[in-house]
């Protein structure tokens, strides 16, 4: 499975490198995600119990920290070369060949630099960064 | 392929490159097929809700007048479905750890079973520390 067939045999690097990011954000997705999404998307919204992000105070508080600015950035960030490692293989599998050429892999894992910037600027510019 | 083939590949002449034909709509032939393109498929939504709590960061940079958490029923039943990918995602990964990862100790090799294990309880102790946080740190 997901093998690059090229012609000259040489060490696939690049995979090598797409290949630990995809690992390891969906290896910390696999650990972190499910219960993110259940305190903060299903029992906060539901008033099951009281949660940070209901508050803005306590939201903005809790974000400016800065090792929760880095844990937000690694796992956003992480998560998205999975994402984009994951999808151009399930786009392989669902007969589209071309999702294995050069211009669809500048999309996809451009698109995860893109995110990565992306949070990088959000985190950066929504709380400053306080110990409190 | 045949041992004049493989001599042919290895001197440098183009190899010839299988291609498997693919018919559409492969992938819903068998159960184990589509739960297999079930679990490729988990990146989506898990994708939407993390997009979702980037916005949700972002929506606090505007001040505490115009912050509003999300609490309509469609975000809640958005989050349940994300949350059901998310959980097929976090058993297929840490189960596959087993066969990933191979670790010795005292010279003998640890058994799949128990690294297995020890990713399970790890995704627990995960998933309470972080709901204490979020729980904890709420008024």
């Amino acid at each position: 499975m997901n093998h690059e067939s090229t012609k000259v045999p040489k060490p696939a690097i690049s995979h090598l490198i797409w290949w630990f990011l995809f690992a390891n954000g969906g290896g910390l997705a696999a650990l972190v995600l499910p219960v993110h999404i259940l305190v903060q998307g299903v029992l906060g919204p539901l008033g099951v119990v009281h949660v940070v992000d209901r508050n803005y105070d306590t939201w903005i508080g809790i974000l400016g920290n800065p090792i929760v600015k880095l844990y937000l950035l690694g796992l956003i960030s992480l998560a998205f070369f999975h994402f984009a490692h994951r999808l151009r293989y399930f786009l392989v599998d669902l007969g589209v060949p071309a999702a294995r050429t050069f211009p669809v892999q500048l999309i996809f894992y451009g698109g995860a630099v893109v995110v990565t910037a992306v949070t990088i600027w959000v985190l950066v510019t929504t709380a400053p960064i306080s110990f409190g | 392929m045949t041992e004049g083939d493989e001599a042919e590949a290895s001197t440098g002449a183009t190899p010839r490159v299988y291609k498997p034909e693919m018919p559409r709509g492969w992938w819903l032939r068998r159960r184990h097929y589509l739960l297999y393109m079930v679990r490729e498929f988990t990146a989506v939504p898990m994708a939407l809700w993390l997009l979702w709590l980037l916005a949700e960061i972002h929506r606090a940079a505007s001040g505490p007048k115009a912050y509003y958490p999300a609490a309509s029923p469609a975000f809640i039943v958005f989050s349940v479905i994300c949350l059901g990918f998310a959980m097929y995602h976090s058993i297929t990964f840490l189960s596959l750890a087993g066969v990933i990862i191979h670790l010795k100790f005292m010279g003998k090799p640890v058994p799949p079973r128990t690294i297995v294990g020890a990713m399970f309880g790890l995704w627990l102790v995960a998933s309470v520390v972080i709901a204490a946080v979020l729980i904890g740190f709420a008024r």
